[in-house]
């Protein structure tokens, strides 16, 4: 299973414009979510968008300026759960710009999902389900 | 005893859940098997395994008197489900703001 999440986009842009649409707020409820976000280190805010019944989940994220690094890193933590501000999923989604020939490269990572022991419990235990789910329905039917 | 109900990371954020699904891993065991490993009541044990139980993580099957726990994969796909729904999102959210700079690109910059 992938224990991050990586996307990347190449603008045709200069890394302010780029910069400018990930920490404008207005520019952001354009493109991801209302927001009430500042590009200030500490500063709490909301990403808010449609609940998701299948994954119960409000549709509010609670999130917090974890570093900024002008035109260049910005990250925040990325919380959510299933309402009044219970938090079931713990991340973090990264930003960075790379300045390019042409433009802009933007790079994402959305990763920390949960916590570490509980990502290495879960690959731990993926590795080898149907074997084993085959060896208890063996002892099961013995 | 009342069962709260908890999210899969809740589930597994539990030292004491964790060491029995790990326990599990190794094969089906009883109830009263499990709880030989653990330093704590009976009914705690019971009330751990429920809630394993309920968030999809393990079936309890009854033979004979005794009550066997085995791993279910539920719970596991659920943790999966979230990081599968935010990889699409990202996606998504990505090609708007690719196309709002592509329109920018169109309207505000002077052509090269």
């Amino acid at each position: 299973m992938t224990k991050l999440i990586k996307h990347q986009f190449s603008f045709p842009h200069p890394v302010e414009t780029v910069w400018e649409y990930l920490t404008n707020s207005d520019l952001l409820a354009a493109w991801l979510m209302k927001n009430d976000f500042k590009p200030v280190i500490g500063h709490e805010f909301q990403f808010r968008t449609g609940p998701v019944a299948s994954l119960n989940f409000d549709g509010i994220f609670y999130c917090k300026v974890l570093e900024i690094i002008p035109f260049k890193h910005l990250s925040y933590s990325w919380n959510c759960g299933p309402g009044d501000g219970e938090i079931a999923l713990e991340s973090v989604v990264n930003w960075d710009l790379e300045r390019t020939e042409n433009g802009t490269t933007l790079h994402l990572e959305h990763t920390g999902f949960a916590k570490k022991e509980n990502l290495e419990m879960y690959n731990g235990l993926l590795l080898g389900w149907v074997e084993k789910l085959q060896k208890i329905a063996n002892l099961l039917n013995a | 005893m009342a069962i709260p109900t908890l999210d899969v990371f809740q589930v597994i954020g539990d030292p004491s859940r964790r060491k029995m699904l790990m326990l599990l891993f190794a094969g089906s065991m009883t109830i009263n098997n499990l709880a030989d490993n653990f330093d704590m009541s009976r009914p705690a044990v019971s009330k751990h395994v429920k809630i394993l139980e309920t968030a999809g993580f393990i079936s309890i099957t009854d033979v004979g008197r005794e009550r066997y726990c085995s791993l279910k994969k539920d719970g596991f796909d659920e943790m999966k489900a979230w990081i599968s729904y935010f990889d699409k999102f990202w996606l998504s959210k990505l090609q708007k703001l690719e196309d709002l700079l592509n329109n920018k690109s169109l309207f505000d910059e002077p052509e090269k």
